[in-house]
């Protein structure tokens, strides 16, 4: 049963501005193995379709990915069952041919220091745009004729150095020389804020920004927050001041026990935050009441009781959940991770009943 | 003889440079081979201590293992010259189909730091591998890793053909998506939730 009377556009900017909306917003995020097993199950159609189904109020504009060489993906040796490539951040890694598997990666391109400041940085501050206007407008002509809440993302700078100088240096050198990682996190924001502003500027006007960044594991955060607050996060606000100066609302992503970043995240201008996953200790149960005057909060249905294909443990973690979210008055929909493959999709069109059922206010 | 907590505080810090400087000068100085290992073991000791109390974070452990190695890396010859070695042997890697190795790599550094000899295999590792090298290397203990959900039989796959191979070995396990309850449906004889509570649970485990 549905009685929506907003567009997802409305419904998404009523729910960050803490006015009242007809019911709980929705977006969600499938493994690609997820959307072939739905397809043999009777799923007509990919992604899209599945998120039309669900009622999807969200759609991305564009993805801004600052990197050293655009469009790079040199093949340097190649056998019967793998490919060797260089992509386009530099690092090396060995494809597979006939495994439906990540990359092995090999070496990153840059190692240190004197790498980022003799070939990256001049590299990334010289080369155009790292973001696809055309599909932008393309997208956002889409998202203007359907009536969802339009967003411009990016891996934030965390994760962009993360996946520039690999996850070890990264965080030895946040420790050994926090000048290197302010200095990559301050090029990497110029260039994402470059992008967005190119796009604005070319009349593409989303409602908010959706910044990707894990910065936790499931026991608690990558740094402390301290070190944080030092090296990543003035970065952090100029992106929300950037986004707030337009009167657009930043969602922020990060897998993990975030706790300990929440009060920080706040204070950067962070609007929303995703995917709250229950395997690192968050529940809405708890942040609800503790955050949600603050934070918008979005996720946290768990994939783990999504997997069991378990109707009666399903429906009392979309209902509880929804129950503690709708308290909040600003809580969207998600899964507390992306949907994968051990979902059924006989289970996920039950989650959207359920969500039909339980996700409307009074 | 050198004063060498000051070594050990080189290590809690994360003090590359002072760490080995300290070290080489403690081994030209005739300092007791032991004496030197102690103190390097007692500063990872602290940092697997504070770690696990939320006192330092991941960074803070990396420039401390890492000070750990380039101490060990001047102490190990003058060790092994001398017939001393670790009391035990552990072979760690990443399960097949996982390519990840943060927190493998981690464990890895903090068994060193506790004086294991670890034999590292690295990502993505077959069973066959892992028995072969607890074989090799006369293990006692065996770490395995992993981070997605979807590697997570690998890891169950692991664990049957290691006890199937019967050969003598503890196994570990940990990564993200692991928790105690998988570790025990699988066969595990023990799980980490982290790094530092990975040294603990091994040494029981190799104790036991």
């Amino acid at each position: 049963m549905s009685h929506a009377s907003l567009t997802g556009r409305e419904r998404v900017s009523r729910m960050f501005a803490r006015q009242d909306h007809d019911r709980v917003p929705r977006h969600d995020t499938f493994w690609s193995d997820t959307i072939l097993r739905w397809q043999i199950e009777g799923l007509s159609g990919g992604q899209e379709a599945a998120l039309e189904l669900l009622d999807s109020d969200f759609r991305p504009l564009c993805w801004s990915l600052p990197v050293p060489f655009p469009g790079m993906n040199d093949i340097l040796s190649e056998d019967e069952s793998s490919q060797t490539v260089r992509d386009a951040f530099g690092n090396i890694s060995r494809k597979w041919k006939n495994k439906e598997t990540e990359p092995e990666l090999l070496r990153f391109g840059c190692v240190d220091r004197d790498d980022w400041d003799q070939t990256y940085k001049p590299l990334m501050v010289t080369a155009g745009l790292h973001v696809d206007v055309k599909g932008a407008r393309n997208a956002f002509a889409e998202a203007h004729r359907r009536g969802q809440w339009s967003f411009f993302s990016a891996s934030e700078t965390f994760e962009m150095t993360r996946q520039m100088l690999g996850e070890e240096t990264t965080l030895v050198a946040m420790a050994s020389e926090p000048d290197f990682i302010r200095d990559v996190s301050n090029i990497y924001t110029d260039l994402i804020l470059r992008d967005f502003e190119a796009l604005y500027e070319d009349g593409i006007r989303p409602d908010g920004i959706w910044l990707f960044g894990d910065m936790a594991y499931n026991y608690g955060p990558m740094c402390s927050p301290a070190m944080y607050r030092d090296l990543i996060w003035p970065d952090h606000v100029r992106m929300a001041h950037w986004a707030h100066a337009r009167n657009l609302p930043v969602i922020y992503h990060s897998d993990g026990n975030v706790s300990a970043y929440l009060d920080l995240y706040i204070e950067a201008g962070f609007d929303c935050i995703h995917p709250l996953e229950n395997c690192a200790s968050l529940h809405l149960q708890d942040i609800g009441p503790r955050y949600g005057k603050s934070l918008c909060l979005f996720g946290n249905i768990d994939v783990s009781i999504l997997g069991s294909n378990d109707p009666v443990r399903i429906e009392q973690e979309i209902s509880s959940k929804l129950a503690a979210g709708k308290r909040t008055r600003a809580y969207a929909y998600h899964s507390d991770h992306s949907v994968p493959a051990s979902v059924s999709w006989e289970t996920y069109k039950l989650v959207i009943k359920l969500l039909d059922h339980y996700g409307y206010y009074d | 003889m050198s004063d060498l907590s000051i070594l050990t505080e080189a290590i809690k810090n994360g003090n590359r440079a002072d760490a080995v400087r300290l070290t080489s000068e403690a081994l030209s100085g005739g300092d007791d081979l032991h004496a030197i290992l102690a103190a390097l073991v007692d500063g990872m000791d602290d940092v697997g201590r504070r770690f696990k109390s939320n006192e330092i974070f991941v960074p803070e452990v990396l420039i401390a293992a890492r000070a750990m190695k380039e101490s060990m890396a001047q102490l190990e010859p003058k060790l092994l010259a001398a017939g001393i070695r670790p009391e035990f042997t552990a072979v760690i890697g990443t399960v097949q189909g996982d390519l990840h190795d943060i927190g493998k790599n981690l464990v890895g550094m903090m068994w060193k730091g506790a004086n294991f000899n670890v034999v590292d295999l690295g990502t993505n590792v077959s069973p066959e591998r892992i028995i072969d090298a607890v074989r090799e290397h006369k293990a006692n203990l065996v770490g395995l890793s992993a981070l997605l959900t979807t590697t997570m039989p690998a890891m169950k796959g692991a664990v049957q053909a290691i006890r199937a191979s019967g050969v003598n070995v503890k196994v570990l396990v940990g990564g993200a998506p692991i928790t105690g309850d998988f570790a025990r449906e699988i066969g595990a004889d023990g799980f980490a939730p982290d790094a530092a509570s990975a040294v603990e649970v091994a040494r029981q485990l190799v104790a036991a």
